[in-house]
């Protein structure tokens, strides 16, 4: 051969702006599905007055779908591009349990489609509803359970390199359950949290669901501000490494953010809540990202996505950037014709 | 050979088209849905049909169910099964093509808002605004088409990428705009056929005819479309692939001659039950079209798939992941220093990142029919000369010890017993399976690297004897005869009848 085969080890944009797409992506994923989880644990579980009638608990039902398309789609961008700059460890990481990851698309699917079996019942909300979104959120829980404990084997490679030597069938879910399961815990109360504050939201006219959202905020942040305590501790030595990193200080100010919006949510001001809740949400997002650096530059993999090479693609690049603020007024377009025209 | 390897019981084949053939059966329709939709809808409102309107709201909620749903559920499959079978491919496009799917991503965000507005929109939009946001939604449809392909038909034709590793060079590669139009006719074609299943539960009417008649005219015309740009598909793939693939690749001709089959099965049907006898287009003949059209979308794919063997990126990368880069890495320092995560036992690793890609044991692609009977050093020759085999394997870059490991690791599950034992043969039969084992892999009578006339002109039972003594000396990749005398007495009774 007389010339060189392209290297396919670089990445084409700056990790920056990776990183800032991977986590605002991410944290548009994040709250369309604690939309779909924590709405479902209202609807389902929320000591509404007359439910059947509330004309709230049928506006989720009947937004459920779509919601679901929102988390799908917006959860496509983020794994795209954590798997750009953490390929070996989240692959590797998925393999060891491929049969359980594998099983995520199809039990969304069977999600979804007891979402629509529920939104297009005309009795609301009835037995055959419950049973169809009981299911639905069943399978959400699965899917949280599988990417919890996959993602947290992924920042573990001796654990993954291990459970691989002694099984490769696929058939393998992380055992290191003190690493993960208070995370995972503490993001599904965090779900029903922010699912009682969209509650609130499409709900701040009528005063019964104002109530409830309200109550599941506040019990939801309170769990799930004990369960993430809890995981701090279960971090051990990476304790002090946060310690030490900007994330202390991004999950201070997250924290400090969480208790105005509790505060605020009280006072019935909806828009400082929404602020302080956004801005919190980011903040985990971005502690997060930066617990799962810490992992893995501390591990065997030594991983450093900094040391990268970066060969930029600027055309295709700046492509992407217009069709991006392209399909952002396309969209914005769209909705307007939509409501613009409903009665 | 970075990353681990699922060891899964299931052919890896099988696992990778069951879920993609399925998805890119509904994703094209998704396309020419779309376009099906707003074309329709816009007749119908000129000519202020009601009915057909109607239908065509039956229609969008049974494209948003199938599509929004079932089409982007298996979309994200195709994303994960494809990191699970080969992350390493799949690392090389997204190293490559992250701003091209970023794009595609874009372009789905749109389409998905647009089809569940344009869903919802039917009760009290306007006919002008929602056929605004059904044209958006087909534009950003086709849109994602236009990137994907790209993507993918790199993956065969790499082009001038190899040289430069320009994006523009890979994407718009020497298969792009033929495939392009190609899906695009599929497109339009599947618009046709789901159309088609969706009218056939209609009760029968004037109505129903000329949906039927208006639904063949849409299948028929992605027809159209396909057959010349299926010809230009085949011519724009360079000569070394086609003329390999005619020459020793059954797989991918078998596929691309049943997928005419399909087609053509498909064109008489529309014309019959589209045209000559519409009134009798019932529920279950439309299902029929309908798997026909499947059945044409899977044989495609396999041929597309198939024929890039034995590289997943032409040039470039092969099924198992070897990368042509490294070869004389491989070739220093063996494949086992290049395999990052271990099991323990050496020869199990190699074999499963060697072989077990395209290879099962007993089931897709099964290896005991091949090495059942043999020996250790035969089966070590033979995965040394791997590229002379036909059916176009890659070569096999290690070292002649990791070889030899691979075949101790195959040996232990292989029945071995004698070939005459194992299958209960004697005198010529025997010499025919003898052949077919131990021969037949890389020297096909009558077919690919026939040497019979070479081999049988003049021969008589000594010469063929001192031949299969001296097998091993004739190249490198040839394996020693290491048969018993049983077989060898068999095989060259064999190939005397052969010669007659």
């Amino acid at each position: 051969m007389l010339f060189t085969l392209p290297s396919y080890n670089f990445i084409s944009a700056p990790l920056w702006i990776v990183t800032v797409l991977h986590i605002v992506t991410l944290t548009l994923h994040f709250l369309a599905m604690n939309f779909m989880v924590g709405g479902l644990a209202i609807v389902l579980f929320g000591c509404f007055k007359n439910k059947q009638e509330n004309p709230v608990v049928e506006k989720f039902i009947r937004i459920f779908p779509s919601m679901m398309s929102a988390t799908v789609t917006l959860g496509v961008a983020p794994l795209l591009f954590v798997q750009l700059v953490y390929s070996k460890p989240i692959y590797a990481a998925t393999v060891t349990s491929a049969w359980f990851w594998l099983m995520i698309f199809m039990v969304a699917m069977m999600s979804y489609y007891f979402l629509y079996g529920a939104a297009f019942s005309t009795k609301f909300i009835g037995m055959k509803q419950r049973i169809y979104l009981t299911i639905a959120l069943m399978g959400f829980v699965y899917v949280s359970f599988v990417y919890s404990a996959t993602f947290a084997m992924g920042e573990h490679p001796d654990v993954y390199q291990a459970l691989y030597a002694g099984n490769q069938s696929g058939l393998v879910l992380n055992p290191d359950v003190f690493s993960y399961i208070f995370r995972w815990m503490h993001m599904l109360a965090g779900a029903v949290m922010v699912g009682g504050f969209f509650v609130v939201l499409l709900g701040r006219d009528n005063e019964q669901a104002f109530i409830v959202g309200r109550r599941f905020y506040l019990g939801a942040f309170l769990v799930s501000f004990a369960l993430g305590i809890a995981y701090l501790f279960a971090l051990k030595d990476i304790l002090r490494l946060i310690m030490r990193s900007p994330a202390i200080w991004i999950l201070t100010g997250s924290i400090a953010l969480s208790v105005l919006s509790v505060f605020w949510l009280y006072k019935r001001k909806i828009v400082l809540t929404s602020i302080a809740l956004l801005v919190s949400f980011v903040g985990m997002v971005i502690v997060r990202h930066i617990v799962r650096l810490i992992y893995l530059k501390g591990s065997a993999l030594a991983f450093d996505p900094a040391q990268i090479p970066f060969q930029p693609q600027w055309s295709i690049f700046i492509i992407f950037l217009v069709f991006f603020v392209v399909a952002i007024a396309a969209v914005a377009y769209m909705f307007k014709l939509f409501y613009g025209e409903q009665v | 050979m970075n990353y681990p390897f699922w060891n899964v019981g299931i052919g890896y084949g099988v696992l990778m088209a069951s879920i993609a053939v399925i998805h890119v059966f509904v994703s094209h329709f998704a396309i020419g849905g779309g376009l099906y939709l707003v074309v329709a809808e816009t007749i119908a409102r000129r000519n202020q049909d009601e009915e057909k309107l109607n239908f065509l709201k039956k229609l969008s909620k049974f494209f948003v169910l199938v599509t929004v749903v079932f089409g982007a559920l298996t979309g994200v499959g195709i994303w994960f099964i494809i990191g699970l079978l080969n992350p390493a491919a799949t690392e090389v496009l997204i190293h490559n093509y992250v701003w091209g799917w970023a794009t595609e991503w874009t372009m789905f965000v749109t389409e998905i808002t647009a089809a569940i507005l344009y869903y919802y929109g039917w009760k009290h939009m306007s006919g002008r605004n929602h056929l605004i946001i059904g044209w958006i939604y087909f534009i950003a449809a086709w849109g994602s088409l236009f990137v994907i392909n790209g993507i993918i038909t790199f993956m065969l034709t790499p082009g001038e990428w190899i040289q430069t590793g320009n994006f523009w060079d890979g994407f718009f590669n020497p298969t792009f705009w033929s495939t392009l139009w190609l899906r695009t006719g599929v497109c339009i074609m599947l618009a046709g056929l789901y159309s088609l299943l969706v009218i056939s539960r209609e009760k029968p009417s004037d109505f129903k005819v000329s949906m039927v008649r208006f639904n063949a005219i849409w299948g028929l015309a992605g027809l159209l479309i396909m057959v010349p740009t299926m010809y230009w598909y085949w011519h724009a793939m360079p000569e070394t692939i086609t003329v390999t693939a005619l020459k020793m690749m059954p797989t991918p001709i078998k596929a691309l001659t049943a997928s005419f089959w399909n087609a053509g099965v498909i064109a008489l049907m529309l014309i019959i039950f589209g045209f000559i006898i519409p009134r009798r287009l019932h529920f279950i003949t439309a299902l029929v079209i309908m798997l026909l059209g499947l059945a044409w979308f899977g044989h495609f794919e396999w041929m597309r798939e198939s024929i890039r063997k034995p590289y997943v990126i032409t040039d470039y990368m092969y099924g198992n992941t070897v990368e042509v880069a490294k070869k004389d890495a491989y070739k220093k320092n063996g494949y086992l220093s290049e395999i990052k995560m271990r099991t323990g036992d050496d020869g199990k690793d190699l074999f499963l990142h060697s072989c077990r890609t395209c290879h099962t044991m007993s089931g897709y692609k099964p290896l005991k029919p091949a090495f059942d009977g043999t020996e250790k050093e035969f089966i070590q020759s033979v995965i040394m000369g791997a590229h002379k085999l036909k059916g176009n394997m890659p070569p096999f870059w290690g070292t002649k010890k990791e070889a030899g490991l691979i075949a101790d690791h195959i040996y232990k599950k292989l029945d071995q017993r004698d070939l005459s034992e194992i299958y209960t043969l004697t005198g010529k039969a025997l010499g025919a399976k003898v052949y077919e084992v131990r021969c037949g892999r890389c020297h096909e009578i009558g077919g690919y690297n026939d040497k019979s006339e070479v081999l049988l002109t003049g021969a008589t039972e000594e010469s063929l004897g001192m031949i299969l003594d001296m097998a091993g000396d004739f190249a490198p990749e040839m394996p020693a005869f290491t048969g018993n005398a049983q077989e060898k007495k068999a095989l060259i009774e064999y190939l005397l009848t052969v010669k007659e």
